[in-house]
């Protein structure tokens, strides 16, 4: 055989640059939900008081933590994992899937039911978690945008809807 | 035909079935370079003389090393050590498995102790802990339902903790499953019927759920057409040797498909009234497989309807319309649960209200429907259901299927 060059995947930075914003903003939202929102602050409480999740794309990332503090105040805990205790580690099997995801080409259920996630730890805490991810992707979303992430698009008040949009949107911003 | 852009599918189980499946035993060991294996099987499989058939099987052709009922009615770590003690006190090469889930569940823990030299089971817990391939097992269901012969899943409790562990791997999958009429023989009509009509809600729940795909599909509806066509004949005649292979063949087939494709809403409930009222599990399904068809309808009424064909035959499913297989697949279900009902003098509960345990007493009070309701929410398995399921949907079928009123359709929210 001769010699050949290794070829090897490329590191696609455009795609993963778009999926750590994404990722980043979905945690400061989770963070501004949990205050906001009376149905995720009650799927917090139920977690344990310093419970850690991490949503990523295998193999490097990028990664988005979100934890419990000492306090019981849900805390988006940045991008880094390393060192961590993680209690649920959700992770999209590789950037394409998760662009698929993250561009509502395909929805979180349908990515699931393709085996594009792998879910390490307790069930009861994977069930919170993905209810409260698409309690944000509700807040987040545009209702047609919205309808493709979810299974069954919710009935709300109009201020827990908009105003509860509004809010988040300004504390997820501003990082509190 | 339905096919997903992506899909994953394994079954690489070697199925051996047959009314003398278990001489073939030393040959299968003998092609996995083995032949001193541990048996490992409980209480109940062993007084029912079923272990006795196994080894009379089997005894000319291998040496067994051990041989032990020492199996709870739920795995535990405690005995899942002691079990890898006592495979290598005796210098076993691999392991058989002979009784239902909790047997199959123990005999894989035992396996990942020993293949990998450990000395505590928990650190594989979860998915992706197993790098390579375990001891030859072969596994041999005692009953037809669960399909753990065919599963990558094992579960495994530590009663000291207070933990289900679950442990998730290909290697989990045995090397060989052996389909057998005598290991079912003698199985009560009862609880043939609450085992088949699991295996039943596997292939159904398989087949309309999110995760189907073509492999999945052709198991299920295989299972489904050996399972309608042979369970009443098998309670009405215990002793139906073919009946009894059909049905073991038919919970192999449903386990290779749901393992693969996952389950619904029907597991989802099922599994809560399991854990907050101690229904076994086969009846639980039996009782919630109409409604979670009912449940789902609006997403996915022209899959439930293709099922009308695999249930009730050619003839019914050609003068049935289209557009009212769905209903008719639902009605079928139905009617062979009143059915196996009457065949089995009302042991075979239709709804929760009449699940008694052995002393008569009722079994899901309906004061205790909320709790199963809140249970639901905590498990994995509604991720596959096409509808999604808050607090008041799952309340609402529960209702239904304690009073065995069909499901107001009004009611349910559509997504």
């Amino acid at each position: 055989m001769g010699d050949f060059k290794e070829v090897t995947a490329g590191n696609k930075p455009f795609k993963k640059a778009y999926v750590a914003i994404m990722l980043w903003f979905v945690g400061r939202a989770i963070q501004a939900a949990a205050r906001v929102d009376k149905d995720v602050k009650k799927e917090f409480e139920k977690l344990p008081e310093d419970f850690t999740f991490c949503l990523g794309v295998l193999p490097k990332g990028p990664y988005m933590i979100v934890g419990k503090n000492e306090k019981g105040r849900v805390k988006y805990l940045g991008w880094k994992p390393g060192g961590k205790r993680i209690d649920l580690d959700m992770k999209i099997k590789g950037i394409e899937a998760a662009i698929l995801m993250f561009t509502f080409q395909e929805s979180t259920t349908v990515a699931t039911a393709r085996d594009r996630m792998i879910v390490d730890g307790e069930v009861p805490y994977a069930c919170a978690i993905v209810r409260v991810l698409d309690i944000g992707e509700v807040y987040l979303l545009p209702k047609f945008i919205a309808r493709l992430a979810v299974k069954r698009y919710p009935v709300w008040s109009f201020s827990r809807k908009y105003i509860g949009r509004v809010r988040i949107y300004f504390r997820s911003i501003l990082g509190y | 035909m339905y096919l997903p852009e992506y899909y994953e599918f394994c079954c690489r189980v070697k199925i051996i079935a047959g009314h003398d499946a278990l001489e073939k035993i030393p040959e299968a060991l003998e092609q996995l370079h083995a032949g001193r294996p541990l048996i490992i099987t409980d209480k109940g499989v062993s007084a029912a003389g079923l272990a006795n058939i196994v080894t009379e099987a089997i005894k000319d052709g291998v040496t067994i090393g051990a041989i032990t009922d020492d199996v709870p009615q739920d795995s535990s770590l405690k005995i899942v050590n002691q079990l890898a003690g006592m495979y290598r006190d005796n210098d076993c090469d691999s392991i058989i498995a002979v009784g239902g889930g909790s047997v199959m569940d123990t005999a894989k823990g035992v396996n990942i102790v020993v293949s990998e030299n450990a000395d505590d089971l928990m650190k594989f817990s979860g998915a992706g802990a197993l790098k390579k391939a375990l001891k030859p097992l072969v596994v041999i269901p005692t009953t037809s339902g669960t399909g753990s012969e065919v599963t990558l899943v094992a579960v495994v409790k530590d009663h000291e903790r207070h933990l289900k562990m679950a442990f998730v791997s290909y290697f989990l999958l045995p090397n060989v499953a052996i389909l057998d009429s005598r290991m079912t023989l003698t199985l009560p009509p009862v609880i043939t019927a609450a085992t088949a009509m699991d295996a039943m809600a596997h292939a159904v729940e398989a087949y309309t759920g999110l995760a189907k795909n073509p492999m999945s599909d052709a198991n299920a509806i295989a299972a489904i057409s050996l399972i309608s066509d042979n369970l009443l004949k098998v309670i009405k005649n215990p002793s139906d040797r073919e009946g009894r292979l059909a049905l073991a063949n038919g919970a192999t087939l449903a386990g290779a498909a749901f393992s693969n494709s996952m389950v619904g809403v029907v597991h989802t409930l099922g599994h809560a009234t399991g854990s907050v009222c101690g229904v076994p599990h086969g009846v639980c399904m039996s009782i919630l497989l109409p409604y979670g068809l009912e449940y789902n309808m609006h997403k996915n009424a022209h899959f439930t309807g293709e099922l009308l064909l695999p249930l009730a035959g050619v003839e019914v499913y050609a003068g049935t319309p289209k557009h009212l297989r769905a209903e008719g697949t639902v009605a079928y279900i139905r009617k062979m649960n009143r059915d196996i009902h009457d065949a089995t003098d009302g042991g075979h509960a239709r709804f929760f209200e009449e699940v008694r345990d052995r002393d008569g007493r009722r079994m899901v009070p309906r004061e205790k429907l909320e709790d199963i309701a809140r249970a639901a929410l905590d498990d994995g398995s509604i991720f596959y259901n096409p509808e999604e399921c808050d607090y008041e949907d799952f309340l609402m079928i529960i209702k239904a299927a304690w009073e065995g009123a069909p499901l107001d359709r009004e009611l349910i929210k559509k997504g």
